[in-house]
């Protein structure tokens, strides 16, 4: 008897199974496909992450539906939380994703690769007036896989020096322009003053990466050399892990924790702890805004310091708007990326405190009317000569930013940051052989 | 016999206590200068991120990182006010508890008379199996639940949120349930049955009620963990259907980090259920002492 229903049980099993599979695949989405003409629902279904991005279009979002007669469904998360998410579930092959912000330079390759954001090299180029070539090369470049276009960059980011105007001018410091003035200005600000960091930074080592690399450009550096190999131990890198280290370690806050990202930093600088900071600009109303802000009427904003190499930040498109490429509703889900990315959606969230991708936007004088006029130059600096990535443009890129920061753990803490660098080295130059 | 394992540190502690103190006088006094201390220890840092939470919550995003006001600052309420007025958040309350509710009713409905069937006919091969679910990491099967549930077009909607968190509370009803069954006297339900009701009725009749201590500890638990549960209901809730541990994070954005309503959204969610553990573990202690093992 016994037996006899574990035999059933078993092939029950076994059926149910079969007939789930069998069905998944004469269901399995179409993947990989261009907006090709499908009619989809008049619903669209958009997933986007908490940012001030986010609040604007959200805003906006009743005249886009009074328009176009469509519906647009919202939803929105973490940072985190909206890449696990994607991970779930465009890996189930979801077609309940239309639009979805993602971060180009974190995902931007893997989603690419494996087919999940759909071609709009058509879409892009059909309306001249909505203006593709409008957008900066860099953010494009880096929304573009195979010279397929995958998505629309919506948010750049740029690396600018944050200071206290009020503690340089007690030094009787002009605003450092080389690496060697902004050590020497770290230096006399703690020196001055008892309690207060010359200098602070992210110093979690896969936090701090994007931070670290306007120093490693202006060092001459780079992650990836022009061979494809690992750069991390050549001697400019070398160089400017040892400097960015040794500021925070020689002219940091007091027992620095080697675990802050930049909420931790960025508390640190308003509650007036620090003189001098590195940080992305498009953080900073935490600086600038009283509720949140310390030192909100002392602060200012100036471009990267040159190094041996110049004065090179980071400019990059730290979120895109792209289609799944599993979505039935393509060519709305297009409209909606059109409409969140047109000239005049671009100026009004760039005016709520959002850097754009779009040039006319930057060179219109109402988009950075909003701005502080310090950072507003600092920011053009910063655009004209930036390079394209703050972090390895790699696949497995959370892998490869604990691999390449830890260095800057070490350099930190006072050990030997040469020797890191070339064991660094060893396993990103690995990572970069297995994704060959 | 886990069941009466929440009062048997007290017994033990509370009995032999005397005997010692007669035997050895110097060792009598440090013991409870030590259990005095350890408790305060325990108690502090347990309590503490607690406590740092409630007063974060009444604070500005400004005060809250700084060290000179940890202590003395000026209360404010409108962290609680951004919460619960302008971000829905008695919506999510509502999901968090419709879900929780329903998964450990259903999960009771099923898992108890299981449990009985496996306590009674000794089907330990089964307990093993429905072990099985709580050795398996949820994470290996979000991928191809969310594929099945998609494909039934039940994503985003409350029946596969309670069906994902009865996958959680089944197997813990479960469980705590037969060693419940076990622990109870068999001769209970022989009386029964000799005087006249089927093995069923000496279940629904004689059984189940006497097990109530077990079903609230089981049903507690459940409620608990489903309250608490982010994973499931992050991928597998809707806009409308978020649950309060994931709509928490609708405070954490790219670029801006609003502390104040996140330690205030904390609360919310840890209040509700802290009240119901003190206010049942009372529940759960008489109940077991009353139980039917003593009876």
């Amino acid at each position: 008897m016994k037996r006899h229903s574990v035999r059933i049980a078993v092939i029950a099993t076994a059926a149910i199974l079969a007939a789930g599979v069998l069905s998944s695949c004469s269901s399995a989405a179409p993947t990989g496909g261009s907006t090709a003409a499908s009619t989809g629902s008049k619903t669209i279904r958009v997933t986007l992450a908490n940012h001030v991005w986010t609040d604007a279009i959200k805003a906006k979002l009743p005249e886009f539906e009074k328009e176009t007669g469509l519906k647009v469904e919202l939803s929105q998360y973490g940072e985190d939380q909206l890449s696990a998410q994607y991970n779930v579930k465009l890996n189930a092959g979801t077609n309940e994703i239309d639009v979805m912000m993602y971060r180009p330079l974190q995902e931007g390759k893997l989603f690419a690769k494996d087919g999940y954001l759909a071609n709009l090299s058509t879409d892009v180029k059909s309306d001249p007036a909505w203006g593709w070539s409008d957008f900066q090369s860099g953010p494009v470049g880096s929304t573009t896989y195979k010279d397929k276009v995958v998505g629309v960059p919506i948010i750049t980011e740029q690396e600018v020096l944050y200071y206290r105007k009020d503690l340089l001018a007690k030094a009787g410091l002009k605003v450092p322009k080389t690496m060697a003035e902004l050590e020497q200005a770290a230096k006399a600000i703690k020196a001055q003053n008892p309690g207060v960091a010359g200098f602070v930074a992210r110093t979690a080592k896969n936090a701090a990466v994007t931070q670290y690399s306007s120093f490693l450009y202006s060092f001459g550096g780079d992650f990836i050399g022009k061979s494809g190999k690992s750069a991390i131990a050549s001697d400019a890198a070398k160089k400017a892990y040892a400097y960015y280290g040794g500021l925070i370690r020689n002219y940091g806050p007091a027992n620095v924790s080697t675990d802050m990202s930049w909420p931790e930093a960025m508390a640190i600088f308003t509650q007036g702890n620090a003189g001098l900071y590195t940080e992305a600009d498009s953080l900073y109303k935490n600086a600038t805004d009283p509720a949140k802000s310390k030192v909100a009427d002392t602060v200012g904003f100036a471009p990267m310091p040159a190094g041996p190499g110049g004065s090179k930040a980071y400019n990059v498109p730290s979120w895109a708007l792209g289609i799944n490429a599993a979505s039935d509703n393509q060519s709305n889900a297009w409209k909606f990326v059109k409409w969140a990315t047109s000239k005049k959606l671009t100026l009004a969230v760039q005016q709520a405190g959002v850097p754009s991708a779009r040039t006319s936007v930057w060179a219109n004088k109402a988009g950075t009317a909003t701005y502080p006029a310090d950072l507003a130059a600092a920011i053009a600096a910063s655009t004209k000569n930036g390079i394209g990535h703050d972090r390895p443009l790699v696949i497995k890129v959370p892998e490869s930013r604990d691999i390449v920061g830890d260095p800057l753990v070490v350099a930190i803490t006072g050990g030997d940051s040469n020797a890191a660098a070339d064991q660094a080295s060893t396993a990103f130059q690995k990572l970069l052989d297995a994704e060959k | 016999m886990t069941d009466t394992l929440t009062v048997q540190p007290e017994l033990i502690r509370a009995k032999p206590e005397p005997e010692r103190s007669v035997k050895r006088r110097s060792k009598g006094r440090a013991y409870p200068i030590f259990r005095v201390l350890m408790l305060t220890l325990t108690v502090v840092l347990f309590v503490a991120p607690l406590v740092w939470m409630v007063m974060a919550s009444l604070k500005t995003n400004v005060d809250i990182y700084d060290p000179g006001k940890t202590f003395a600052f000026t209360p404010t309420l409108d962290n609680y006010i951004n919460v619960l007025s302008r971000n829905n958040y008695f919506t999510f309350i509502f999901n968090s508890f419709w879900v929780a509710l329903w998964s450990t009713i259903f999960s009771l409905i099923l898992g108890v008379p299981a449990a009985y069937a496996m306590s009674r006919f000794t089907m330990h091969r089964s307990a093993m199996v429905v072990l099985m679910a709580r050795i398996i990491p949820g994470v290996s099967l979000l991928v191809p639940w969310y594929f099945i549930f998609a494909n039934l077009k039940m994503v985003g909607g409350f029946g596969v949120l309670i069906l994902s968190h009865m996958f959680v509370a089944l197997p813990l009803i479960v469980y705590i349930m037969i060693s419940y069954f076990d622990s109870m006297p068999l001769e209970l339900e022989e009386q029964a049955q000799v005087d006249g009701l089927t093995p069923i009725g000496a279940f629904l009749r004689i059984s189940l009620p006497l097990s109530a201590p077990g079903l609230a500890t089981a049903g507690i638990l459940s409620f608990i963990f489903s309250w608490n549960n982010f994973m499931f209901a992050l991928v597998l809730s809707g806009a409308n259907t978020k649950t309060l541990p994931v709509a928490i994070f609708n405070f954490v954005s790219y670029a801006s980090i609003d502390w104040g309503s996140l330690m205030s959204a904390a609360v919310v969610v840890t209040v509700p259920i802290m009240v119901i553990a003190l206010f049942t573990q009372k529940y759960i202690v008489s109940g077991l002492t009353a139980g039917a093992t003593k009876g």
